[in-house]
């Protein structure tokens, strides 16, 4: 027997006074480390509903919920997540993934309940004691799983792009692209916001795989215009992207012009739907512009007879007489409408409806009609001296600077407006070698304008006069005018209402120009519509139902003279459910 | 018009809302197509409907009118339109039409309203003031969002 064997059953004394290691009761909580992976927080103003969560849990552990008293709004879906721990292996991913950061996890272990199905709960709806736990795991600062930073888009130089009309965007390259396509998660937040809700994960997804003629089948489904709307679209998907919640959206308008730009006109009828057999109806349409010509091309594919009767001597509306070419160069607008000719829709340029081509006319020849007028009229500044010579309406000056015509600015100009009409008027004249201001009666944050056009309208050198209310134009004695306006602030005058720009007394200025652009806003010619035709109306807004259909039964109307947002997709988006609604009308099944 | 009772002070109110009326039907006479129209008289229905308002509150022998003044836009004093009707009128010509119109109305009323030395009548005309006020708000507002949407 050795010593120690005498000594072993003494030794056991020294830890009798240490405190153990393991716990008396396995019950009592020990906290758990401040990064621990516990149960789950969600802050639920700021998820979106994306559901990225969800497709990067290996094990099933989480679906997105609906949630009560929670509707879908545009970049939310309305739903939320929802975590099952008999799943839940706490492996943090979709912490991690999260793209608008709002997923965490408490460091809360500890939770017992004899009710199994308490365990699958709806984190930030469903109160638990770890809600406000300030301690656990939550995505480290500068740490992403998903790329935030868009891949930039190389454009001219301001200085070089004032000096022509050249496209200011140069486009992705492939490589580029395909880089950029891959930020995307495919949540699909995207598609309710857009008005014609197009397919965005499924081209996005062509683009990443390089399948470009399953991209240009995608974008056709819904929209007629890609070149021209990957180039000038309002992009409310891009506001939607719950990439964007937490870093640049997806770039989804270049995405869509790449795919566009890459097939070969000559290659598309290869790759769409052609038209069905022929119907035997004849349908006219009132306007060549993309709500016309997107009811044209749908109803065309349904083997509809379309006749376009347009009152400008080319087509596209103010796609082409309203945008300019450095934004949207005529060649991609063609390609477009090219491809829309080609499955026999004939559009008769210069023949306006009116005394001449009666709207009764069109209503006995044809089956249906569908008008798409929009909004050609531009309206005045309603001020003392308006009808000064040297006073041109905004509309009017890029419908000539698209016919090539010399536009005679001058070299001082003034912008009266705030929208996307006063913008391009703007960078027009800059373009014509003119120095320009833009007066704009309210501020800069309150101007309809895409926010990207008055930037880069300013980085070309246009001057910004916010809060500047138009009182007079006068004539000037060295030549052009001089415009006389009244500075304002901005004045809350009730609750849940813009603030409105009041005149500050005394604060009059005024400024010598050799043009002053009028681009205020626009209405509609209606005056070829007559009381016998029947179309019930609205201040000057025929009145419609969700498929366009008007109270003259065979009548449809849409785009910018019926709907509110008056931008091209929402035309787009107004004929082709229109086109559905003739369809209908005409015995088809409206597909 | 001097020292009115409140009969004749609604009296005037009232022709001169029948005035407005005849206001759009000679619009309307001119009118050339649906869209003016259904504009004229929808805003002709209007009128009508203050001149049966205040045929019942002259009936009743007491004005109800909120005494709450609209908000001003400030767009009527600023608004210059040649008010000769012609057949070709914009939306935008309409409005600007109805506005100045109200505004004028509006105007007479405080004018009245201040120049009468009876509390009862002053108070009447006051009313009528503010209640022209809130019409060409209802224009002014249409104007600022369907019209100068851009400005």
């Amino acid at each position: 027997m050795d010593i120690k064997d005498f000594i072993a059953p003494f030794a056991v004394w020294k830890r009798a006074f240490e405190k153990p290691f393991t716990v008396k009761k396995p019950i009592d909580q020990r906290p758990g480390a401040p990064r621990y992976r516990g149960f789950h927080k969600n802050d639920v103003e700021k998820c979106v509903g994306c559901g990225t969560c969800e497709a990067i849990c290996m094990n099933k552990a989480i679906d997105l919920v609906p949630v009560a008293g929670r509707e879908a709004k545009a970049g939310d879906s309305g739903l939320r997540p929802k975590i099952d721990y008999g799943r839940c292996c706490w492996c943090a991913l979709c912490v991690d993934i999260c793209p608008s950061g709002s997923l965490s996890m408490s460091n809360e272990y500890l939770w017992i309940d004899r009710d199994p199905d308490a365990f699958r709960y709806v984190p930030g709806v469903d109160k638990k004691p770890w809600d406000e736990a300030k301690l656990g795991y939550a995505r480290a600062e500068g740490y992403r799983l998903l790329e935030g930073k868009r891949v930039e888009m190389a454009e001219l130089p301001h200085a070089e792009a004032i000096k022509s009309f050249l496209e200011l965007v140069r486009g992705y390259s492939r490589e580029q692209a395909e880089k950029e396509a891959d930020r995307c998660v495919s949540c699909g937040v995207c598609v309710a916001s857009c008005p014609v809700h197009m397919d965005i994960p499924g081209y996005i997804k062509a683009v990443r795989d390089g399948d470009l003629t399953t991209g240009l089948r995608l974008l056709y489904e819904t929209n007629p215009f890609p070149e021209a709307c990957g180039r000038v679209c309002t992009h409310l998907c891009e506001e939607a992207c719950s990439i964007g919640s937490g870093g640049d959206p997806v770039a989804i308008r270049w995405l869509k012009r790449y795919i566009a730009d890459q097939v070969e006109l000559s290659n598309y009828g290869q790759i769409l739907p052609r038209a069905e057999p022929s119907t035997g109806k004849k349908v006219a349409v009132i306007g060549a512009g993309p709500g016309g010509l997107s009811a044209a091309y749908y109803l065309a594919l349904l083997g509809h007879k379309v006749t376009v009767f347009e009152k400008d001597e080319a087509a596209g509306g103010m796609l082409r007489y309203g945008i300019p070419e450095y934004r949207l160069p005529y060649p991609a607008l063609d390609k477009d409408i090219g491809y829309i000719e080609s499955l026999g829709v004939e559009i008769k340029r210069g023949a306006a409806v009116g005394p001449g081509l009666s709207l009764a006319s069109l209503r006995r020849d044809f089956d249906a009609v569908y008008i798409s007028t929009g909004l050609p009229l531009a309206y005045g500044l309603e001020i003392p001296g308006d009808s000064h010579p040297s006073v041109l309406d905004g509309v009017a000056v890029l419908a000539a600077a698209t016919r090539g015509e010399a536009l005679g600015l001058g070299a001082k100009v003034a912008v009266i407006g705030g929208g996307n009409v006063a913008m391009d008027a703007a960078r027009t004249a800059l373009r014509n070698g003119a120095s320009v201001d833009i007066l704009y009666r309210r501020r800069e944050e309150d101007m309809p304008a895409d926010p990207q056009e008055i930037a880069e309208a300013k980085a070309e050198g246009a001057r910004l006069i916010e809060k500047a209310i138009p009182l007079e134009v006068k004539d000037a004695e060295e030549g052009g005018a001089r415009f006389v306006w009244n500075e304002a602030r901005m004045v809350q005058k009730e609750e849940g209402k813009r603030p409105v720009p009041e005149t500050i007394p005394g604060a009059i200025r005024e400024e010598r120009y050799d043009s002053i652009i009028a681009a205020i806003g626009q209405g509609p010619e209606l005056s070829f519509v007559t009381e016998e035709d029947g179309i019930a109306m609205k201040r000057f807004k025929p009145q419609v139902s969700r498929e366009g259909k008007t109270s003259a039964g065979k009548v449809f109307a849409g785009g910018d003279l019926v709907n509110d947002r008056k931008d091209a997709i929402s035309a787009i988006a107004d004929g082709h459910r229109a086109a559905q609604g003739i369809d209908r009308l005409l015995g088809g099944k409206g597909a | 018009m001097e020292h009115p009772t409140f009969a004749e002070a609604l009296d005037f109110a009232i022709g001169r809302e029948k005035a407005a009326v005849a206001f759009y039907d000679e619009l309307l006479s001119l009118a050339s197509f649906a869209a003016q129209k259904s504009t004229l008289a929808e805003f002709r229905a209007m009128e009508e409907g203050h001149v049966s308002k205040l045929e019942n509150m002259k009936a009743g022998g007491k004005l109800k009118l909120s005494a709450k003044a609209a908000v001003d836009l400030g767009l009527a004093e600023r608004l210059a339109l040649s008010e000769l009707p012609v057949s070709g009128m914009t939306y935008q010509d309409i409005l600007v039409s109805a506005i100045k119109k109200e505004e004028r109305s509006g105007a007479l009323y405080a004018n009245l309203a201040a120049s009468s030395p009876d509390a009862e009548i002053r108070d009447t005309f006051s009313l009528l003031a503010v209640e022209e006020g809130r019409h060409r708000r209802y224009f002014e507002e249409l104007y600022d969002s369907e019209v100068a949407r851009d400005n």
